[in-house]
């Protein structure tokens, strides 16, 4: 019974729910005016996200006529419910240990790609020439960036598991509590290549130049998107703002779990959340705001190469390296 | 109810229709939102591709005969509530186009315009301006 409600507790308020949506909204506001502020423009408010869903709600909700019209409705929720759910299982170091029963990375693994695959069915089922050109794409990009990311999770669990007693250890529990006792995976040289695999799948996953193909909207008007618009369209920027959390805090779960104070007492849990926050922002500045001012945007067969080759090629050397016991 | 028109208002999504303009009014609608001097951002404006997620639609050109069809349906596809704006003199007279074989213009013989923003092309700071006016607009239709 306890079990349940604390699980409920992870989904609707901590980490997920709330606190993951509100993270979410001001990171990517914050992500706008870094933006504004590199290109010398004042930018918007950082609340600027929040106006936009509001405006949204108020919008006329446009169903076409030649869309699957149970897939298009379902496709936003099921984009926002997979990545919340996702957002419940994170662990915060120093704050909350997870749901240790399921938080499991391969668990992870599996509801993560949930909102790619709802854009799919968007694009899909709209029955728009756009959104079929931004369905095939996602699906290469997804092929594409999925891989290094296995292989990065594969890395983190061997390399956890081969200290704590043979094979691979998935528990986001252990994996904090190992890297807490024995220092980050991002200050250690043999993981260094996995962290850098990492940084490169980052702006992939967001959907963000230089690897925007699905939704380019200067070629393909927003590809899957294209056809929503008020409540759905809402919900879709929801869940890409919640996405953006468990993103980063995955990042920082599996490379810079360190906590400033004891995670026992009210102050403790007050500062290492702030920390949390810290962490999640200055991985976002560095690996999607910086990139995304300052590149264009790849063909989606370079991009695909470009995440067979660099990517997987350096995950598959840290994997090495923790093989023959680095 | 009235709080949420209110937060709306402050983020009004642009849509760009070329209904065969020369380019110039484009360049300067780009220039409005890409200069930081101009930089419509901090009014909570973006660009957007899709005409289904737009609030307010800029208009230039003087509507050619090739066009009307497509942009009266783009229009058509945009969620209510909208507002249209016409930028630069071509979709308020016709401009120097006027008595060409192929202009169907002046534009509001087909479509409700609210705002005009004339000249050969408007300054940035009468865009904004003129964004910001069917801002106002934009809200009274949602109030009433």
């Amino acid at each position: 019974m306890l079990d349940i409600l604390i699980g409920i507790l992870h989904l609707v308020v901590f980490p997920g729910g709330v606190f993951a949506l509100g993270l979410g909204l001001f990171l990517k506001g914050l992500d706008r005016r870094v933006e504004a502020r590199l290109q010398r423009r004042i930018g918007p408010p950082l609340i600027q996200p929040v106006l936009d869903i509001a405006k949204l709600c108020t919008k006329e909700v446009i169903i076409p006529s030649s869309a699957m019209r149970t897939l298009f409705l379902a496709a936003p929720v099921i984009a926002l419910g997979g990545i919340g759910v996702c957002a419940a299982l994170l662990p915060v170091p120093g704050v909350t240990d997870g749901l240790p029963r399921i938080g499991d990375m391969l668990v992870i693994f599996y509801l993560f790609p949930l909102p790619a695959m709802a854009v799919m069915l968007a694009g899909s089922s709209s029955g728009s020439v756009y959104g079929g050109i931004g369905f095939s794409r996602e699906m290469v990009l997804m092929l594409a960036y999925e891989v290094p990311l296995l292989v990065i999770i594969l890395t983190v669990a061997m390399k956890v598991g081969a200290a704590t007693g043979g094979g691979a250890e998935f528990s986001l529990t252990q994996i904090m509590a190992y890297q807490q006792e024995h220092g980050s995976f991002g200050f250690s040289l043999t993981m260094l290549p996995a962290l850098v695999a990492w940084l490169m799948f980052l702006p992939a996953t967001m959907g963000v130049p230089p690897f925007d193909q699905p939704e380019a909207e200067t070629e393909i008007l927003e590809g899957p998107l294209l056809e929503y618009s008020g409540v759905l369209l809402a919900l879709f920027n929801l869940a890409s703002a919640v996405k953006l959390v468990v993103v980063l805090g995955l990042g920082v779960v599996l490379f810079f779990p360190g906590t400033l104070m004891d995670g026992g007492t009210a102050l403790g849990m007050a500062v290492n959340l702030v920390w949390f926050v810290v962490k999640c922002v200055v991985f976002m500045v560095l690996t999607l705001s910086l990139v995304k001012s300052a590149t264009g945007r790849f063909r989606i067969e370079q991009a695909l190469s470009f995440f067979l080759k660099y990517p997987t090629g350096l995950a598959l050397l840290s994997l090495a390296l923790v093989w023959i016991g680095c | 109810m009235e709080l949420l028109h209110r937060l709306s208002t402050r983020s009004p999504w642009l849509f760009r229709i070329n209904a065969g303009s020369c380019n110039g009014c484009d360049v300067e609608l780009a220039t409005t939102a890409c200069i930081s001097r101009y930089d419509v951002e901090r009014l909570g404006c973006k660009y957007c591709g899709s005409p289904r997620h737009a609030d307010i639609v800029l208009i230039t050109g003087s509507l050619t005969t090739r066009v009307k069809d497509k942009v009266l349906r783009v229009w058509n596809e945009i969620p209510n509530p909208k507002v249209t704006v016409a930028v630069g003199i071509c979709p308020i007279t016709g401009g120097v186009f006027r008595e060409g074989y192929s202009i169907e213009g002046p534009l509001d013989r087909y479509l409700p315009i609210d705002v005009n923003v004339p000249g050969c092309p408007p300054r940035p700071q009468s865009i904004m301006e003129g964004v910001l006016e069917a801002v106002a607009i934009w809200r009274e239709r949602m109030e009433g």
